[in-house]
């Protein structure tokens, strides 16, 4: 099996290798096209000179780049160049986040440690609807993707942003970014075929609906193959997961924005009987409509309304129903005041109703429940000393449905001693408010004499005060550094205790100091070479305050004590890039993950409009374990995919 | 502290290094030796694609902006395009002008350290390097006829003319026509259908 599909493999370098002796020019590669002469420039109209796009980053980006907290941004040309298909994977870019996958569907993610299946304390956005599900306060990562071209990018934000995103922005934030329908005119379409990824296909189609208005639509759909036990059986959990999506935009010449989008899904997947309490395949959709719209007043003031409804429905055969929809609606301003202060506030309202079908194996109890959830916040950045010193302070304030009031400040300064350095500290409180799981969460026995689990009536928010500094510095032309040091001090942590009745109880009975380092470098070392490493490093001290509580190891998340991450890029002759990428993450103690290392290859070719890549994941070891969830740990294989796509 | 964490004993590391390292240590060796056979030879250096763009622009607002005949000595006298402080342009602006002029003016290229350096002069591009002294700069330039052209994000609330602006990563441009007016210039409608203009004097 696996030698047929390495000859069509082969087959493919082959035809690969017929167009690089053509040498045909590429027009997909933008980014690393030679910059332009003098010549080409000048036969250009004033609207096409305006039309020549010049930096992939956006103004955010700039401004991200000054920002006094510790951030990476993911750019499309990351992600195609690194042959990924899915946006878990995606994120394994960011060398600031803990990215391990579980199974063939399943991840484990979050920043600055603490990690689990189901972690609770990232705050992940897709154009500003947030992913979150206040069952358990994390993310379905099986339910949350897109065609993988429709990235512009990703901003990931470690550490708290509380402050502007409120409860649940604890140790991070995430957010993906769409491109504009402006840009999308024409149609795409990509195929991909692989070993674990077993086939992708995905089309696009965008074009301009009259004066100002563009719109494009999409579809995709994958199946996976199933992940590894350990002895090299199959998990039995493929997968399979197919959505449509659009996205329009008005942008009149007022300086308007009207952004309508929305996406439906359904995904199935399988799963190992020794895992499963009864047999089917678990199924979920969703949909999601969502608009925005935003006006600036001027180069630094403008205003942002929200509002998106999203469904999502999963069943799990004989064990868990839900069904959420959640109504959310935002409204932000920002404006100068006084020459040297600009403020940003704003107000968002959320409403989610929980709708849960109880089995004999897990209840939520009420069933149905509606989470209110209203937050204010307001941030004053402050040009202490005009393009040197800023200081950036800021609330907001949250009425939640379990805990009820909190605030989450902040105060981040940084300080631009020359251009392209800069030195930045912060303090701040983030929150994470309780969530379905916590208190209305029960779990009878699992065995006769065994102990069953229930929510906490009484069980309230966790806190962390978090304080940072860093530094992000450019040397020469070529070479920039990021640093980030944190100290995060959280109280109030989730425990088990154990009550009568052989009942253990969600309780707030623990705290943790984790401290750690993060690094980001990249390296231009030649106009057609680029190199980018990434590290964290973490250690964690983690307190039992709770005389009752029940020490079950590993409870609170586990982490790696160090990770590293070093991507090599390189732009060859005949439109070849090869990105290589090596990445080593320790072990986990609690349950027991053995560090691994591994490496992955891909290796793209452009041609007209055509792009062909083919890459290898995982390369190092016949199959490897990244995270366990549970006493049967599956394992990831070494896989190979090639992917075709062609706009026209 | 009595609580801390039971950190058990570690497991002993259980594989050797990975047999594929050595493999990727010759594949980076072998790659450094590879260079690039675009048909365009060697790769250039010199400014990023957006000063690129924009020395290209500065070229094009020589054309599309008429002076005072007052401020040439001549009728052939040059037009002068200078870079102010920091150049970011390398010498890609001056082989954007090579052997270009503008009715009948050739066009040069000046750089200036200082505002006070500055002798003949009609567009004048100001990079962010001078952030911290546009009002001085700014007003300096005042009562000339200089078409001051900038890219620090308050340009125009100091007084100075084109702004360029990073809009979804394309250079696009602002005009304050007031003080264009002021300083007696007249840009093309041509150009200012193009802008984003700001000032009272909209058309």
């Amino acid at each position: 099996m696996r030698n047929t599909r390495m000859n069509g493999i082969g087959r493919w370098v082959h035809a690969a290798a017929i167009g690089a002796v053509l040498g045909y020019h590429s027009p997909w590669a933008q980014e690393t096209d030679p910059l332009p002469s003098p010549a080409q420039l000048k036969r250009l109209s004033l609207e096409e000179l305006m039309d020549v796009k010049v930096t992939l980053a956006s103004r955010r980006a700039e401004e991200l780049s000054r920002s006094a907290s510790s951030i990476q941004v993911i750019t499309r040309d990351e992600i195609r160049r690194a042959g990924i298909f899915t946006l878990p994977e995606a994120l394994r870019l960011a060398a600031n986040l803990q990215v391990a996958r579980i199974d063939s569907r399943q991840w484990a993610i979050t920043a600055r440690g603490q990690n689990a299946a189901l972690s609770d304390k990232l705050l992940v956005m897709i154009d500003g609807r947030s992913v979150y599900t206040p069952l358990y306060a994390g993310v379905y990562w099986d339910a949350q993707d897109m065609l993988i071209d429709n990235i512009d990018h990703i901003e990931v934000i470690s550490g708290p942003g509380g402050a502007l995103w409120g409860a649940n922005a604890v140790n991070g934030v995430i957010n993906i970014v769409t491109r504009p329908a402006e840009e999308m005119s024409g149609g795409f379409a990509t195929a991909v075929g692989g070993t674990f990824v077993r086939d992708l296909e995905g089309v696009r189609a965008g074009g301009k609906l009259g004066k100002d208005v563009h719109f494009y639509a999409w579809s995709r759909r994958f199946r996976y193959y199933p992940s590894e036990f350990g002895d090299g059986t199959d998990a039995k959990d493929n997968w399979g997961f197919a959505q449509n999506g659009f996205r329009t935009d008005w942008t009149p010449a007022s300086g308007d924005r009207l952004t309508v989008n929305g996406s439906i899904y359904q995904g199935r997947a399988s799963m190992s009987p020794m895992l499963q309490t009864a047999p089917g395949q678990t199924a979920l959709d969703g949909q999601s409509l969502q608009a925005r719209w935003s006006r600036d007043f001027g180069e630094a003031s403008g205003i942002e309304i929200q509002a998106y409804f999203d469904r999502t429905s999963r069943l799990i055969p004989s064990t868990f129903q839900e069904e959420l929809r959640t109504w959310d609606f935002d409204f932000q301003h920002r404006f100068p005041l006084g020459g040297r202060n600009s403020i940003t506030w704003g107000a968002g309202y959320r409403l989610s109703q929980d709708d849960v079908t109880n089995s004999a194996v897990l209840q939520f109890l009420p069933a149905y429940r509606d989470l209110r959830d209203l937050g204010f916040f307001v941030q004053d950045q402050i040009e202490v000393w005009p393009d040197k010193v800023r200081l950036t302070l800021g609330s907001r304030f949250q009425e939640t449905e379990y805990s009820g009031f909190e605030a989450m400040p902040s105060a981040r300064a940084a300080w631009n001693p020359t251009a392209g350095n800069t030195l930045w500290a912060a303090a701040s409180r983030s929150v994470r408010a309780p969530s379905r799981i916590d208190v209305d969460f029960h779990l009878p026995p699992q065995a006769p004499g065994g102990i069953g689990i229930a929510g906490g009536p009484d069980m309230g928010s966790e806190y962390v005060n978090a304080y940072e500094a860093g530094w992000r510095t450019r040397i020469g032309a070529s070479l920039s550094a990021a640093l980030s040091s944190f100290y995060n001090a959280y109280s109030d942590l989730r425990v088990l205790e154990l009550g009568p009745d052989a009942e253990a109880i969600v309780a707030n009975g623990a705290d943790q100091d984790i401290y750690g380092l993060e690094a980001d470098l990249g390296w231009q070392a030649m106009p057609w070479w680029q190199f980018r490493f990434g590290a964290t490093w973490m250690e964690k001290e983690f307190r039992y305050r709770s005389e009752a509580a029940l020490r079950v190891p590993g409870y609170e998340g586990e982490d790696p004590d160090a990770q590293y991450s070093l991507r090599s890029s390189l732009d060859l002759p005949w439109g070849f890039t090869a990105t290589a990428w090596v990445r080593y993450v320790s072990e986990l103690r609690y349950p027991s993950v053995p560090y691994y290392a591994t490496a992955s290859l891909a290796v793209g070719w452009a041609w007209r409009n055509v792009e062909v890549s083919v890459s290898g994941q995982d390369l190092a070891e016949r199959r490897h374990l990244e995270f366990r969830d549970g006493p049967v740990a599956r394992e990831i294989p070494r896989s190979f995919a090639v992917r075709i796509g062609a706009r026209f | 502290m009595a609580a801390a964490r039971d950190r058990g004993p570690r497991p002993a590391p259980a594989r050797p290094v990975p047999a594929w390292l050595p493999f990727l240590i010759l594949l980076s060796a072998l790659a450094s030796g590879i260079r690039p056979a675009r048909a365009s030879g060697p790769v250039p250096s010199g400014p990023d694609r957006e000063h690129r763009v924009k020395a290209v622009f500065l070229f094009n607002f020589a054309q599309f902006v008429e002076w005072p005949e007052n401020v040439f000595a001549g009728p052939k006298d040059p037009l002068v395009i200078g870079v102010l402080g920091e150049n970011p342009f390398d010498e890609f602006l001056d082989e954007v002008v090579k052997g270009e002029s503008v009715r009948e003016h050739p066009i040069v290229v000046m750089r200036f350290k200082r505002v006070e350096d500055i002798k003949e002069c009609h567009v004048l591009f100001i990079g962010s390097g001078e952030a911290g002294r546009l009002d001085g700069d700014v007003a300096a330039l005042k009562a000339r006829k200089i078409l001051t052209v900038g890219e620090s994000r308050d340009f125009l609330a100091h007084g100075g003319m084109v702004l360029f602006v990073n809009e979804g990563g394309r250079v696009r441009f602002k005009i304050n026509l007031d003080a264009v007016q002021e300083a007696d210039l007249s840009v093309s409608s041509k150009l200012l259908r193009l802008a984003d203009i700001s000032g009272t004097a909209k058309e």
